[in-house]
């Protein structure tokens, strides 16, 4: 039987506040802690150290990225453990991470829908008064433009929620990105120009975004920061399934959507 | 933190790769109605649709999974002789309802293998339904007999995940009683009894799955009223229709066990649509999956629609090919042909090609080229039960008409029966279709890519025309459609085509004048 260190009367939640820290170590860390570890978990990432392809565990690079202007700008491209879609991150992203026991959160069932409710009634307080926040099917809008995308993994006994949010973002980079062929309705087929926003321009400042994140968190959980040192381990990869796709890897997936296209062209 | 260690243990046991020679492809039992969904910890079947190129596809991916997660497909779908014979209940386990709105999900990988003890909660394999990767967990204490789906496998929910000879496992009603998606334990259970409720949902005193929750909220009931047969008093979906029953509501709902799971291209659509029209479930709506051809459609269309098309529309008096066709007929060589109008499309249709082959052309849209093809290979569009599919007659150049029609009556065979091979169906350079067998007197059909060209013909109409002395006269008359790609093709060269083609049709003595 698992004992729940509770605090307050509420479950406890330790708390990693990183910076810059690149993706796939937080990644890394994050699976490790959902496998290894009984108890919840934040992690906040303010911002990664260089832009990054990550999509979920069973993307297809070439159906979701540009692999011709991936190979040439040599873009690094991971395959994360949890489901969901195709992200690209940089500087200007902030991550928020949930590890949660499945049952952290009274009455809240670890399903996917439950979770990305749950959650997102979170961030509606967060946000409260700084945009028309909404949880547009799986996504985090304000209005019907997506600042935050989810993905989740959830185990036997345990869960991750993890989030994505657009505090800023180059447009250029989004063009590495395909316009999915699975796609939210509400997206009703917009290029990533007119379905994207910036959370900057709504909220005042980053750390307001995590300071009142921080905070509304504190009203289901007893949080306690931990200090990074404590937790990253960057030789640990016992429970890593995230990877970064290797540039052959790429190569082949380019090579072999090329000759797909010839061969439709000059069927005979 | 103990049990998290052990956990931990068990899946860092490595686990030998078993040889390919071992893979095998188990059959489903899709007559039988998969057992009432059952929670997360139930497994997925695997389809006997196995794909081979799928094999080699999620190999390298799961070549990425190192030491914890060894579950590989050769694992997965290797048997392994029985030493000694099963004992315990063979339970079908399905792939429970993950969430409301998710009507299936994508098998990533298996944690077990065919053959393999398990244990109660023992984690099985994983899912991906949307964002999330689900692990499910086995509700039995037992034996994997059968795991019939492989990674990448979509499953729908309610399919059989796999089969599992459980120890100690109850008659097939109450082996629902490990209804909870998540293997929660009995305290758990408890104490999640006596949390306040999700908005909407009353979790006091009532265990259940959202799946039951959800069919009970279908009935109008509340599912505190319904005494429940499970462990620890859950409520089954048994006991949900039990009790809807002796409330006199509507008994039936379609349940996704009616949801057709059949071979790939199969559609039961005249039984599905029969069976509503017989009581009041015609008013539910039915869920169609489309696979096989019809899937083929959804992608082949939707990239043909990114080409800018123009459509071209002629008239083409058909009289003289009456008149032929009954000659042939008539003077019939082969008694078993049926000689009907299309053979002679087709056949003038390949004479007028040799004079314009750009509409006998594929684009590459990469390197902005054409390509001139050197067969007259046009396929044929034929509607069957399975689906739309357009096979095609090879080099029909250098056919009879008579060839013609014999190759065109063993292809429409083959159709009907769903034996077209992919030789039949790949290669096509331009297609004809008769939808006007059907009905119709225009059409606006859509490219069969990569071709530049389509052709559609409607319907044989006798209508009035004006004949070279200006009196009217009763003439069959069939408007024909061309569908072209306006990147390749402009509307001067379809028109100069078409007059061509029309001129052979409606003049076959012409046929003779040109054909080698």
């Amino acid at each position: 039987m698992i004992l729940h260190r509770v605090r307050d009367g509420l479950p406890l939640m330790n708390l990693v506040s990183l910076r810059a820290v690149p993706i796939l170590q937080q990644l890394h860390l994050e699976e490790r802690l959902l496998r290894s570890s009984s108890d919840n978990w934040c992690i906040i990432n303010d911002g990664t150290n260089r832009p990054n392809i990550v999509m979920g565990i069973s993307g297809r690079p070439s159906e979701l990225i540009d692999l011709k202007s991936v190979l040439r700008d040599r873009v690094p491209v991971i395959r994360r453990f949890s489901g969901g879609g195709t992200v690209i991150v940089d500087d200007g992203t902030i991550f928020v991470t949930f590890i949660c026991n499945k049952d952290a959160i009274p009455g809240l069932q670890p399903y996917p829908h439950p979770l990305m409710s749950w959650t997102g009634q979170l961030y509606k307080d967060v946000l409260h008064g700084f945009g028309d926040f909404h949880l547009q099917e799986n996504d985090y809008a304000i209005g019907s433009r997506k600042f935050g995308g989810n993905a989740q993994s959830i185990t036997k006994n345990r869960w991750v929620h993890h989030t994505s949010f657009l505090w800023d973002y180059d447009i250029k980079n989004m063009e590495y990105l395909k316009i999915p062929s699975r796609a939210p309705k509400y997206r009703s087929a917009r290029p990533h120009v007119e379905f994207l926003c910036r959370m900057t321009e709504y909220v005042p400042s980053r750390s307001t975004f995590i300071e009142r994140t921080i905070a509304s968190l504190g009203n289901h959980f007893s949080v306690k920061p931990i200090h990074q040192d404590r937790v990253i381990d960057p030789s640990n990869t016992l429970h890593s399934s995230s990877k970064l796709l290797t540039r052959q890897e790429l190569e082949e997936a380019y090579s072999s959507l090329c000759e797909k296209l010839h061969i439709a062209a000059i069927s005979v | 933190m103990v049990m998290a260690l052990r956990r931990l243990c068990r899946y860092a046991r490595p686990r030998p790769p078993l040889p390919l020679a071992a893979i095998q492809s188990p059959r489903p039992s899709p007559e039988s109605a998969p057992p009432p969904l059952s929670g997360l910890s139930s497994l997925l079947p695997l389809s006997p649709l196995l794909r081979a190129d799928r094999t080699l596809a999620s190999s390298s991916l799961y070549s990425l999974f190192e030491g914890s997660y060894t579950a590989t497909r050769n694992r997965c779908l290797t048997t392994q002789a029985w030493v000694d014979a099963p004992t315990g209940e063979v339970v079908e386990v399905p792939l429970a309802q993950t969430g409301e709105g998710i009507a299936e999900c994508e098998l990533l990988k298996w944690f077990v293998k065919e053959g393999e003890e398990v244990e109660e909660f023992q984690p099985l394999c994983e899912v991906q339904s949307d964002k999330a990767t689900i692990e499910i967990t086995s509700r039995y204490k037992g034996k994997i007999l059968q795991i019939l789906f492989v990674p990448g496998d979509i499953v729908k929910v309610g399919e059989t995940l796999l089969k599992i000879i459980a120890e100690d496992a109850q008659s097939p009603l109450t082996s629902e009683c490990h209804e909870d998606a998540t293997s929660l334990n009995s305290d758990l259970c408890e104490s999640d009894s006596q949390r306040s409720s999700r908005k909407g949902e009353d979790f006091k005193g009532v265990l259940s799955t959202p799946f039951v929750r959800h069919l009970a909220k279908q009935y109008g009931l509340n599912i505190n009223d319904i005494q429940g047969t499970g462990i620890d008093g859950r409520v089954l979906k048994e006991d949900v229709l039990n009790y809807a029953a002796s409330k006199g509501i509507q008994e039936e709902r379609p349940s996704l066990s009616q949801v057709n799971v059949g071979e790939p291209g199969l559609l039961k659509e005249g039984k599905a649509f029969h069976m509503h029209m017989l009581d009041e479930k015609c008013y539910e709506d039915t869920t169609i999956p489309l696979r096989g051809f019809q899937r083929s459609m959804v992608k082949s269309m939707t990239m043909s629609a990114k080409v800018p098309h123009f459509h071209y529309l002629e008239e083409i008096n058909c009289d003289a090919l009456i008149e032929l066709k009954a000659a042939f007929q008539n003077e019939n060589t082969a008694p078993n042909v049926k000689h009907t109008f299309l053979p002679f499309f087709i056949k003038s249709l390949s004479m007028a090609l040799s004079k314009y082959p750009l509409l006998n052309s594929s684009f590459n849209e990469a390197t902005t080229e054409v390509i001139l093809k050197g067969c007259h290979n046009i396929g044929v569009a034929m509607a069957t039960t399975y689906g739309l599919v357009v096979p095609n007659i090879k080099k029909v150049q250098s056919l009879s008409i008579l060839e013609i029609t014999k190759e065109l009556s063993r292809l429409q065979q083959m159709a009907s029966n769903n034996k077209l091979s992919s030789e039949d169906i790949t290669g096509g350079t331009i297609t004809i279709s008769n939808i006007g067998a059907i009905g119709g007197k225009f059409g606006s059909p859509l490219l069969n890519l990569p071709e530049v060209a389509i052709i559609a013909i409607g319907r044989i109409q006798k209508l009035p025309r004006f004949d070279d002395d200006e009196i009217v006269y009763p003439a069959s008359v069939a408007n024909v459609t061309i569908g072209a790609d306006h990147r390749v093709v402009d509307g001067a060269t379809v028109a100069r085509f078409c007059n061509e083609w029309k001129l052979l049709v409606e003049k076959p003595e012409l046929l003779l004048l040109h054909m080698r």
